[in-house]
């Protein structure tokens, strides 16, 4: 699942809310602007194997460019406004508000915000798009894959100590809207009823972290293409017409409950560097699978040199959609039930990915502010069957490059 | 010549016994009841993990200019982080929303000058800079 282009509509609320804090800053006393900006490319070492990372040539090419720009104001002594603005190339330099809040400092430990928001799925979520704050390009896709990474609605952010420990609690509620390519066909998607935790508890050199959220997921996968005549949606209309109601509903992704757990840890002492973070996705009654993915990173600090290596693995299991159909009844037009079973279970196995990936990776920091990072992944998947009957190799390397600041 | 180098190396040794020896004070307004701080205290306002003194007066930690020797020595002795650490650490938590780092409050005689005339800052200068218009609440060997 990719996310291709933005929805206008999607950005009014932030838009709305970017242009009222536009106008507190002209008289506010205390504005600040920041940035960060990220420019890489990488390349494939064979382009007959599987495709990575959005990666699918074998010359290198400079496309993962992204201009990030934060406007702050304080509006009172307890009340800020902070937009930020994103440019991609990958989606035209078209400028989108990937946050744009109020926030409420009520007292040293207690902040509310309001507005559009980071979905604290990750470890890293919040600075997902700093790439000068980690040590990757970009963290382990093989983790951070959600489709989703904000939110419109409210959170409560409580900091203190419990103890000789420093720990975050992190509450909140809200519903997103947004359109994916999912198998190459658009496909809206929205959240409702959007509700998480996270919470952190470290000390000096290290953090554990664990994060859990539901919601009401529906995506409108009937234009997925499933042959070259027939969509999910029409397979759908095919399994009601024989009687299969609850099967049929289980490809549809509407307002299904689902849910994502996250526990992670990180550590940093300056001269070795760890993290290593565990998640799953839980696809309630959808035909989407049952995600488990997880990396462990290990990295070493030497001079301005960072040398890391990541391993990270994928290991969905596939639902199983077709429960409940006989098997090998026969059926006017298909032939028997079986077709539907095994129509079912190919449309639920393509959802689920195995895959491992070994990463190593150096950041120099250049000078303060500007970092140069190189990777190369090492990726190991099944091999895949196209529909000409081309079997399409699984292994593949990448490398690429990038140079990220903060300003 | 025998001279200028004699000279040059002179200077060179002051220069490098001056970076070595230079004590780096902690530096508040005389009027704050607290009387001294421990490092962890000091690490824990810088860091933006504490905002307010032990006694609850609230805490406005004030940085010397990026690339002065002192915010350096401070960073590394006391916050635990070189200069591209210090600034990576930061962007984890200005691009959230989640904490303000330190303001640049310029160099010894203007940090000393911004505390002497603020009692909720603190900041840190040159020992050989501290006059009584601030109180020293931890030294940076």
């Amino acid at each position: 699942m990719k996310k291709i282009s933005s929805n206008r509509k999607k950005n009014h609320l932030a838009w709305t809310i970017a242009l009222v804090m536009a106008a507190p800053f002209a008289c506010a006393s205390d504005v600040n602007f920041s940035g960060f900006l990220s420019v890489g490319g990488g390349m494939l070492d064979d382009e007959d194997a599987v495709a990575y990372g959005g990666y699918d040539e074998e010359d290198l090419t400079f496309d993962r460019n992204l201009l990030g720009l934060q406007v702050s104001g304080q509006i009172n002594e307890k009340v800020t406004a902070t937009a930020q603005l994103i440019a991609r190339s990958n989606n035209d330099y078209e400028v989108d508000a990937e946050w744009a809040y109020l926030s409420w400092q009520a007292n040293d430990f207690v902040k509310v915000r309001a507005g559009r928001l980071r979905t604290p799925f990750y470890m890293y979520s919040d600075f997902l798009d700093v790439g000068y704050s980690y040590a990757w390009i970009t963290p382990p896709q093989e983790v951070y894959y959600l489709p989703f990474n904000n939110v419109d609605g409210v959170d409560v952010y409580l900091t203190g100590t419990l103890g000789i420990f420093d720990t975050s609690l992190q509450a909140y509620f809200g519903s997103f809207t947004d359109d994916l390519v999912l198998s190459g066909a658009p496909a809206d998607a929205e959240t409702r009823n959007q509700i998480g935790l996270s919470g952190t508890l470290g000390k000096d050199w290290w953090t554990l972290r664990a994060a859990y959220h539901q919601a009401d997921l529906t995506i409108d996968v009937t234009g997925i293409p499933i042959s070259q005549t027939a969509t999910l949606g029409s397979f759908v209309n095919t399994l009601r017409t024989f009687g299969f109601n609850s099967n049929a509903d289980r490809v549809l992704v509407e307002e299904d409950d689902v849910t994502f757990a996250e526990v992670g840890i990180n550590i940093d002492t300056g001269r070795f560097v760890a993290a290593a973070e565990h998640v799953e996705f839980d696809p309630g009654d959808a035909i989407l699978s049952k995600n488990i993915r997880e990396y462990v990173m290990v990295g070493v600090r030497a001079g301005d040199w960072l040398i890391h290596l990541t391993a990270a693995k994928a290991k969905d299991e596939a639902t199983h959609p077709e429960t409940g159909i006989p098997v090998g009844q026969p059926l006017p037009v298909v032939g028997s039930t079986n077709f539907l079973i095994g129509t079912l279970q190919a449309i639920a196995n393509s959802q689920a990915i195995e895959r491992d990936v070994l990463t190593l990776g150096t950041r120099w920091d250049v000078t303060t502010g500007t970092a140069i990072k190189f990777q190369i992944d090492d990726i190991d998947s099944p091999d895949s069957v196209l529909v000409d009957g081309t079997v399409v190799s699984g292994q593949q390397k990448v490398f690429s490059v990038a140079v990220q600041t903060v300003f | 010549m025998k001279k200028l180098l004699n000279s040059l190396a002179m200077i060179f040794v002051l220069a490098t016994a001056n970076v070595a020896l230079a004590e780096i004070a902690v530096i508040v307004h005389p009027t704050l009841s607290v009387s001294s701080l421990t490092e962890d205290d000091v690490s824990r306002l810088f860091l933006g993990k504490a905002k307010s003194f032990p006694g609850g007066t609230q805490a406005v930690p004030i940085n010397q200019n990026e690339g002065s020797a002192a915010r350096d020595k401070f960073n590394e002795s006391v916050c635990k982080k070189n200069a591209s650490q210090y600034k990576a650490y930061w962007s984890q938590l200005v691009f959230t929303g989640k904490g303000t780092p330190p303001k640049d409050g310029g160099d010894d005689a203007a940090v000393k000058a911004l505390i002497a005339a603020n009692p909720n800052m603190i900041g840190y200068i040159d020992s050989s800079a501290v006059d009584a218009s601030v109180k020293v609440v931890f030294k940076v060997p």
